[in-house]
């Protein structure tokens, strides 16, 4: 495959307000993902990092501008795009199984294979003991985990996690972003991945996004030169962390002030 | 992968015992114990509700034996005691009078909330699915959700005879709307990360409608059709009281005729606990066939 996995070619996506009035989410924003990065994010609230996977997802389509997936023009959502929401949307009457087993189901895949690959999948998060669960009687970090695994069990070209491990506790959180940089290092499938959280953009991604709001656009794209498995402790992990803190505080500087508290590391 | 922890449900049995989960086979048998601890608890609260539930019954005809026997402002004509009502309904029952009444009236109420459950849901699917459908349909609809069905009786009566039609006709009438209206609701408002995940995953038109709209409709779909037999059973007694040669209101109307208080009480008795007991077979129905969504709710 010739040119970028992703390729946002200057997409601007406008709202209306509900007076009627346009809302800028992005403006004229260019951005190119290759296969197998892990591409993080970031910005103040309002900033259009929501729209922005919306557009790639496919549930909406750009006011100007083209958003192509490996070279052609998306039409819709499809399976070659996994989605991680931040609320849960695992279907609530099927359990963590039958869940991961959606995606496999709407390809025909045989009802032995389909448990098969299910179980694999679920055991590669760690819930295979889970499988016969219902939603409702998973904690909160582990239905995000059933909701990785269903992502990935059809194997798409990239996943987008639009703050995925927002809801869940501290230390819930850390075990889940190393199991999903194990899971992107053994399938080799791209990420983007949205955050508000500085010290997550570092320890996850290859490069991160930073953007800007009113309107949206993106303001600088450093790449994070830290071999993996990241320490946390380390200094250099302090140094990249204080460059995207600067980069966001410049970002802000210009537009929007109020934005600061929402960055808490 | 670690921290993927047995969160384990709470029970009284966790606080009390806490045992040292060494060995594997202390744990098999702890869970044993647990899970045994804990049915011997469900089961013992199901008998508890169960007395209770019969001694409510018996107080409320305790109460109901002693008031026109002793009160003296009570005409027992016109209030005869649950005894005295015993006696006339044991005759009927095993002359086959009653059981014959019931059928009939089971038999209209069925049918009508069979065709008012086909009809409701599939026209709440499509109105809440396709705009342009809903937009042609609404002011028709809710125009006559509004028209109290009861007002339907005698113009019912009018076109369809007062044969079974008429009667089948009156409750699917009634019971269409509370299905319909509900089903419209939990079809269109359900939520978007759920069509979303599904459209992500590769599923077409029909296979969300099947596997994610109607389930996640369901609960509301559900409380439609509970509604709907509530309603059945008052049209079903409007439609027999405006003529009927059989059933349980019939056989009440003939009671009043016959100024027989205790064959129109017999009626009520029987109205109110089919009421019951279909409510609660609905109940139970539900639990059995959709695990996720008693407890999830
Ligand atoms: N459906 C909509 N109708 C109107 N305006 C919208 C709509 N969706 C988003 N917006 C506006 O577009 C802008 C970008 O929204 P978006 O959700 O993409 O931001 P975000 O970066 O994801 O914010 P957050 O970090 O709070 O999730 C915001 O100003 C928002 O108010
Ligand atoms: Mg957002």
């Amino acid at each position: 495959m010739s040119g970028p996995l992703i390729d946002f070619d200057r997409v601007s996506q406008i709202y209306a307000a509900r007076d009627g009035s346009p809302v800028w989410a992005l403006s004229d924003v260019s951005l190119r993902v290759e296969a197998g990065e892990f591409v993080c994010l970031i910005g103040p609230s309002g900033c259009g990092k929501s729209t922005l996977i919306h557009l790639l997802a496919g549930f909406l389509k750009p006011t100007s501008g083209a958003v192509r997936f490996r070279g052609r023009p998306l039409d819709g959502p499809g399976p070659d795009r996994g989605v991680v929401f931040q609320e849960y949307a695992l279907f609530a009457w099927m359990t963590a199984r039958q869940n991961v087993e959606f995606g496999l189901r709407m390809q025909r895949v045989s009802a032995p294979v389909r448990r098969r690959r299910a179980l694999e999948a679920l055991d590669r998060v760690g819930l295979r003991h889970a499988a016969d669960r219902y939603p409702h009687e998973l904690s909160g970090g582990m239905r995000q985990r059933v909701a990785v695994a269903r992502a990935l069990v059809v194997e798409p070209e990239v996943v987008l996690m639009d703050e995925p491990f927002a809801a869940v506790d501290a230390m819930t959180r850390t075990t889940l972003q190393e199991d999903l940089l194990r899971l992107w290092r053994e399938t080799g499938v791209s990420v983007l991945f949205v955050t508000h959280n500085i010290d997550e953009a570092v320890f996850l991604a290859q490069r991160v996004v930073v953007m800007g709001a009113g309107p949206g656009v993106i303001r600088e794209d450093l790449a994070v030169d830290l071999p993996y498995p990241r320490d946390r402790g380390s200094a250099e992990f302090g140094r990249e962390y204080a460059r995207i803190a600067a980069a966001l505080a410049r970002g802000s500087r210009g537009t929007d002030q109020s934005d600061g508290e929402r960055r808490a590391a | 992968m670690t921290a993927a922890t047995d969160d384990v449900t709470g029970n009284d049995l966790s606080s009390s015992r806490r045992p040292a989960l060494e060995a594997p086979s202390d744990r098999d048998a702890f869970a044993k114990e647990f899970r045994r601890a804990h049915r011997r608890g469900l089961r013992r609260a199901a008998w508890l509700r169960a007395l209770l539930n019969v001694t409510g019954i018996l107080l409320f005809l305790a109460v109901w034996e002693a008031v026109p026997r002793l009160g003296t402002w009570v005409n027992p004509v016109l209030l005869p005691p649950p005894s005295v009502v015993f006696d006339t309904f044991v005759p009927m029952l095993l002359s086959g009078e009653i059981p014959a009444n019931i059928l009939a009236s089971l038999r209209r109420a069925a049918l009508g909330f069979g065709i008012a459950t086909a009809t409701g849901v599939t026209a709440g699917l499509l109105t809440a699915r396709i705009g342009l459908l809903h937009h042609v349909s609404e002011p028709i609809l809710h125009g006559f959700r509004s028209v109290p069905s009861i007002a339907l009786v005698p113009l019912s009566v009018l076109w369809f005879g007062i044969g079974e039609g008429s009667k089948v006709a009156l409750v699917a009438w009634g019971s269409f709307f509370p299905i319909w209206i509900t089903t419209f609701i939990g079809v269109r408002d359900v939520p978007a990360a759920y069509l979303r995940s599904a459209a992500c995953l590769g599923a077409g038109r029909l296979a969300t409608l099947l596997l994610v709209v109607l389930p996640a409709a369901l609960p509301m779909i559900l409380a439609g059709l509970r509604q709907g037999i509530a309603v059945s059973l008052i049209l079903l007694v409007a439609a027999e009281l405006s003529g009927a040669r059989e059933g349980v209101a019939y056989m009440m109307s003939t009671g009043h005729q016959m100024f027989r208080v205790d064959i129109m009480l017999i009626g009520l008795v029987l109205l109110g606990t089919f009421g019951f007991i279909a409510d609660r077979l609905f109940v139970a129905l539900i639990r059995r066939l959709f695990p996720w969504y008693t407890t999830a709710s």
